[in-house]
């Protein structure tokens, strides 16, 4: 019983901790413009919308975050076996010199990127380069702590074999995913395009012409993140706390019962369940918003 | 010393794990770039990583239920006696053990199904409330599944939005193989004394292998097994049949001289 309790409590804390870094992640690669739609914030001034957005996209966010938190983990992980420094600490090293690195990757991309453009008029602005950089390393550094703690947990308390470094990059790759699949979205249609009317995608004709001015003066990357704190980044942290806490939940419950295919069954349910849910959203909207044309047969 | 049968069906294993991999990404729902902006439908990542992000949480939970056999919380003790002394995959290893085969496949497979429904089902709320567009596909008149009408919900300009439920189960399917595929590589690995962390970066780099495989072959997105797209996996199929046997032979020398 005692060890069911202290898995369920481990359970809830890599929860939390997966929800804090689903919403630094995206909130950090909306920041970068690392997200989806970031092929438009490159189009842009190939179509004569100049601009004042950072734009860093040179790998993915699943592999830059794979390797963000597998080196914080790393690092951590290496500190605490080598000088026997509290894994607390040690993960707090890990995560401040992993997010330094992905600050140098992030200034050296923007750099890099944006160079390549200079034909068509973009300038490289220094003065978002000092502001915008700092707070990337912000949040990656939030991210890399959250992930590489939970990982730990998930290693030295829950007992997944995997050695945790193994699991921060595994973790990192999932989180990525998850803020490209999410986040993105309202980063995508919604930030980048609020001239279009809500309550449609973007038409293809629109591609890479991004908003230029914003709430006050000419936009950038900060002010985007501004906006995807209220949707994108909150959604992107439910789906990671959600995707831990499920996945480990009906294991640490239904483990034990008909010799572990109690758990394989819950699981099955609770994917059942979610397809259901998504019929009824689905319908909803439907119902709610469309149809757009009239049938003509 | 491994004998040549077990080491023959290891190659088959790693060979069947890895074309189930390669298949699995042409049913997940892939829209990158399109998908996040509305303009397709589908799940807004890359087609490596979304297969790859679904498949990492199935090789999480088949290390956890290992663990579990391992340290006897659940019982299959001849599994475990039997990974240990590499004898899992010989002809009669398999038919003693598949219990605690079809286990270890199940967690990959429930792992990697439960990160797609939740990939696409949380982006679908954000689909609906935060952009207030309905899930829906262009590539077909109606939904194979629901039998929704879907030509007249999709907004002006673009190809769809979100992942409606043909999408959804197609992606389920897809998470069904690639976590079969992956587990069923982990476990080769296991079987063959690999240690827990190379089997898992084994397995994560044969994943990667035939990920990139087939994301070449589906150039760009895809919607399930409905799209149009999906015809092409006979070519997949082959080019990873040819990698994963490769890499199989490769890893079967490995165990046969005993360096894992």
């Amino acid at each position: 019983m005692e060890e069911l309790v202290v898995s369920l409590g481990t359970l809830a804390l890599m929860g939390a901790c997966a929800t804090i870094a689903g919403a630094a992640e995206d909130l950090e690669s909306d920041f970068g413009s690392q997200s989806n739609a970031n092929s438009q914030v490159q189009l842009a001034p190939q179509v004569g919308y100049v601009h004042r957005i950072y734009n860093k996209a040179i790998c993915g966010e699943p592999v830059g975050y794979g390797f963000l938190c597998a080196s914080a983990a790393a690092i951590g992980f290496a500190l605490q076996f080598a000088f026997a420094i509290n894994i607390v600490l040690a993960l707090a090293i890990g995560s401040t010199i992993s997010a330094i690195l992905y600050g140098i990757f992030a200034t050296t991309a923007y750099m890099g990127r944006l160079t390549g453009q200079k034909r068509f008029g973009q300038p490289i602005y220094l003065d978002i380069l000092l502001t915008t950089t700092p707070s990337i390393i912000a949040h990656a550094f939030i991210a890399a702590m959250a992930i590489s703690t939970f990982s730990y947990l998930f290693s030295a308390i829950i007992g997944q074999p995997f050695p945790f470094p193994i699991l921060a990059m595994l973790w990192g790759i999932m989180t990525g995913g998850m803020g490209s699949a999410v986040g993105d979205v309202h980063y995508g249609t919604e930030r980048q395009y609020m001239n279009k009317p809500f309550g449609c995608g973007l038409a293809a004709s629109n591609s890479g012409k991004i908003i230029q001015q914003g709430e006050a003066g000419i936009r950038n990357s900060i002010d985007v993140a501004g906006f995807c704190v209220k949707h994108g980044g909150p959604m992107t942290g439910i789906g990671l706390g959600l995707t831990v806490f499920l996945d480990l939940w009906r294991h640490i419950i239904f483990i034990e019962y008909l010799n572990g295919w109690g758990a394989m069954i819950a699981g099955f349910i609770i994917a059942l369940i979610w397809l259901i849910g998504n019929r009824m959203l689905e319908l909803w909207a439907r119902n709610t918003y469309g149809p757009y044309k009239k049938a003509e047969d | 010393m491994v004998d040549p049968i077990t080491l023959l069906i290891m190659v088959l294993a790693i060979g069947i794990g890895g074309l189930l991999v390669s298949i699995g990404v042409h049913f997940v729902p892939v829209g990158g770039a399109p998908a996040a902006m509305a303009q397709a439908t589908g799940i807004g990542t890359g087609t490596t990583m979304l297969a790859a992000s679904a498949g990492f949480l199935g090789l999480i939970s088949a290390g956890l239920v290992m663990e579990e056999m391992m340290i006897g919380k659940i019982e299959y003790a001849s599994f475990v006696a039997a990974v240990g002394d590499g004898t899992l995959f010989s002809p009669a290893g398999i038919v003693a053990n598949i219990g605690g085969i079809a286990m270890i496949l199940a967690a990959g497979i429930i792992g990697a199904m439960l990160m797609m429904v939740i990939l696409g089902g949380v982006s679908n709320i954000l689909y609906v409330y935060g952009l207030g567009v309905p899930l829906v596909s262009a590539k077909v008149k109606y939904d194979p599944i629901t039998g929704d009408r879907q030509d007249l919900y999709v907004t002006r300009g673009t190809e769809g939005h979100g992942t409606p439920t043909v999408a959804l189960v197609s992606a389920v399917i897809g998470g069904i193989l690639g976590g079969f595929g992956g587990s069923l590589i982990y476990l080769v690995f296991l079987a063959g004394g690999f240690s827990v962390a190379a089997a898992a970066i084994g397995a994560i780099g044969i994943f990667f292998v035939n990920s990139v495989l087939a994301s070449y072959n589906i150039t760009g997105t895809i919607e399930g097994f409905h799209d149009p797209k999906f015809k092409r996996w006979p070519r997949a199929f082959v080019a990873s049949a040819i990698a994963s046997i490769i890499i199989g032979v490769w890893v079967a020398a490995i165990i046969y001289m005993g360096v894992a």
